[in-house]
């Protein structure tokens, strides 16, 4: 990737050929990153395929081996307590004082960071307000809602102002309205840090600068969420009808069909494009399937676009021999 | 044992903590064999509520009732019938997955071959094999849901209650779930189900949102669909001379049909078989090309329902 910079300055993460073993168990293999300007990096993939292990890696908690792995100008592999000074981390598992009140919590990050005490009343104070944690300064950070605690985490991680932040699943578990809260938050500083995050959460994913997905301990894409949806050689359908468990069961069985998700009134049901029929015989096909009645073309998103990238499926190419030169945009490896 | 046709029930349940009331005069109905989604914001009484559900904490005042068993004077007792999934998947750390599944068999009473035959079947069903060595602690997020959801079952209880169990769970792993669990519903297990991805809500029966410990909508998904919605939007491209033939023949019965540009835009309160059967009709004989359904998603349901009730 070549930055359309101007000046060099040094990139936010610089990695090549990252590995990481946990004995016998290779966690990562040859994973790439390069982020050289503030935008917010969702880290994506199944269960297991390596996203917090990167995701530790890169805030210098893990002995690494690399054939380049520098994050804000300090190697990974050396001494990184510079790094932990810059980086803001939000782990999995909320790791703040419970017994500790909101307002403690920060002022003790605050502590750590060495901040003047001018600058932390400002920042913790506009934290506060952005976070609507202001009504619960007092409240021992134990006794938040689940939502809650995941602001104060984040608000914490962002009190010193890194230029890294990374995030672990910050939304876990987060209802709808204290996520769009929690977005908000990372939108708001993705002009000045770089963020890094991992998510679960397919529209969070789509509104992500950029998308690196692992499986296997291997970056097997990297793009765009557009780029990356765009290059799926899935197509989503939407099959109304007053039986979907049965229309489902029945799509299945389709040659062409990858995959059938039964919903309430629907099933969604991706379509290997290079061996489909045309576009009106197919929606005629699925229309007749056992319990349908209407079949709806859907414009590609990341629901088609991960399922193709589990399963190993390389993007259409027009002919149907896949391989060869491929276009600019995201890399499938 | 009761054959009544709701499996849980309760009335007037109510949970105060000191002075601050986290559930608050709850009355649900759970129907037999059916997909329950409890919905609600973070810190509004849905875990609490499981836990009264399941006998873990006793209610302040009200009466629970599940699978037939009065659960306040008998809170041990429901337990053999049930399978529950907490929002922190229970795995003794330092003990491999294998040995936790063994433990848990030990605690349900089951013998060694009804062990040895649920496990292989639900350690192949979602894919536990391969890690079936590892020590819980090490095992990623996804994967001990993957555990802890195989675990509810082991006992072939009647119901399910799962708090989150697709939280923080990929995209592929969340549709092999909800598959595994309509798989289940139709064997004649009741779910109860919370999760924070609104698009699940479609995939159930019955959906109650809670707000402040209090129910705020108790429904079908699609009827509080049509209750706070504007229902469904369908455009229907067509040649301009069917345009007029399609109005007329979709017109009566309730669809509010406009021209546009392109076709025809009808606006109904629901999708139901009959009106799918008539459009069925129109696209085959009339439509060259698109049909595209819009409709309000339980997100934005959730909002109107969450701001309504916080007013």
């Amino acid at each position: 990737m070549n930055a359309e910079g101007t000046a060099p300055s040094p990139a936010f993460i610089r990695i090549h050929g990252l590995e990481k073993r946990f004995g016998t168990r290779r966690a990562l293999a040859d994973v790439d990153l390069v982020v050289e300007r503030p935008e917010i990096v969702g880290i994506i993939g199944p269960g297991g395929a390596g996203k917090t292990t990167l995701l530790r890696a890169l805030v210098g908690l893990l002995e690494i081996r690399a054939s380049e792995a520098t994050v804000l100008g300090h190697d990974l592999r050396g001494d990184v307590t510079g790094l932990k000074a810059a980086t803001g981390y939000v782990p999995q598992a909320f790791s703040l004082h419970r017994a500790l009140s909101v307002e403690e919590n920060l002022r003790f990050t605050g502590r750590l960071h060495r901040l003047p005490e001018s600058d932390f009343r400002s920042r913790a104070q506009e934290l506060l307000s952005i976070t609507g944690l202001e009504p619960f300064r007092g409240r021992p950070s134990g006794a938040l809602s689940g939502g809650m605690k995941q602001k104060l985490a984040i608000a914490c991680a962002l009190l010193p102002s890194p230029r890294l932040l990374v995030l672990d699943e910050p939304t876990a578990g987060v209802d709808v309205v204290a996520r769009a809260e929690i977005w908000a938050l990372l939108e708001r500083d993705k002009h000045r840090a770089a963020i890094v995050t991992s998510t679960s959460y397919l529209d969070e994913a789509a509104a992500c600068d950029r998308l690196v997905y692992l499986q296997d301990g291997r970056v097997k894409a990297d793009g765009t969420p557009a780029a990356l949806s765009a290059a799926t050689p899935l197509a989503p359908y939407r099959v109304w009808g007053d039986d979907p468990r049965a229309t489902a069961r029945a799509a299945r069985g389709l040659p062409y069909v990858a995959a059938a998700r039964a919903s309430g009134r629907f099933v969604r049901i991706e379509v290997a494009r290079a061996l489909s029929p045309s576009p009106l015989t197919l929606q005629r096909a699925l229309a007749t399937l056992p319990g349908a009645m209407l079949a709806e073309p859907l414009p590609p998103d990341l629901e088609s676009t991960l399922l193709a990238l589990s399963r190993g499926l390389t993007p259409a190419t027009r002919g149907g021999s896949s391989g060869g030169a491929r276009a600019p945009g995201p890399a499938w490896q | 044992m009761s054959d009544a046709p709701f499996i849980i029930r309760t009335r007037g349940l109510t949970k105060r903590f000191g002075d601050f009331t986290a559930v608050d005069d709850l009355a649900i109905e759970v129907a037999r064999g059916s997909i329950f989604a409890f919905l609600g914001a973070n810190g509004s009484g849905k875990s609490t509520t499981i836990r009264m559900l399941i006998g873990l904490l006793r209610p302040t005042a009200g009466a629970i009732e599940v699978a037939g068993i009065d659960v306040i004077r008998h809170p041990r007792r429901v337990r053999d019938h049930i399978g529950y999934m907490g929002q922190h998947v229970s795995l003794y750390q330092g003990l491999t997955l294998r040995e936790n599944v063994e433990f848990y068999a030990g605690l349900y009473g089951l013998s060694a071959a009804d062990l040895a035959r649920r496990w292989s079947e639900l350690r192949e069903r979602f894919s536990l094999g391969r890690v079936e060595a590892d020590r819980a602690e090490d095992l990623p997020v996804g994967i001990r849901q993957r555990a802890g959801l195989a675990l509810t079952s082991l006992h072939e209880p009647r119901v399910l209650f799962l708090d989150e169990p697709t939280a923080g769970v990929d995209v592929h792993d969340r549709a092999l779930f909800w598959e595994w669990i309509h798989e289940r519903a139709a064997a004649g297990v009741t779910v109860f189900v919370t999760t924070h991805y609104m698009e699940e809500v479609d995939y159930c029966d019955w959906v109650a949102f809670i707000d402040a410990g209090r129910l705020i909508a108790n429904d079908e998904p699609e009827a509080i669909r049509r209750r706070y919605s504007s229902g469904y939007r369908i455009d229907l491209a067509l040649p301009p001379a069917a345009r007029e033939r399609v109005s007329t023949r979709l017109g009566p019965a309730g669809v509010k049909v406009e021209t546009t540009p392109h076709g025809v835009r009808l606006t109904v309160p629901g999708l139901d078989p009959e009106l799918l059967e008539r459009l069925r009709a129109c696209v085959l004989e009339e439509a060259e090309g698109s049909v595209h359904v819009a409709r309000t998603e339980m997100t934005e349901i959730f909002r109107t329902l969450l701001a309504e009730a916080r007013r």
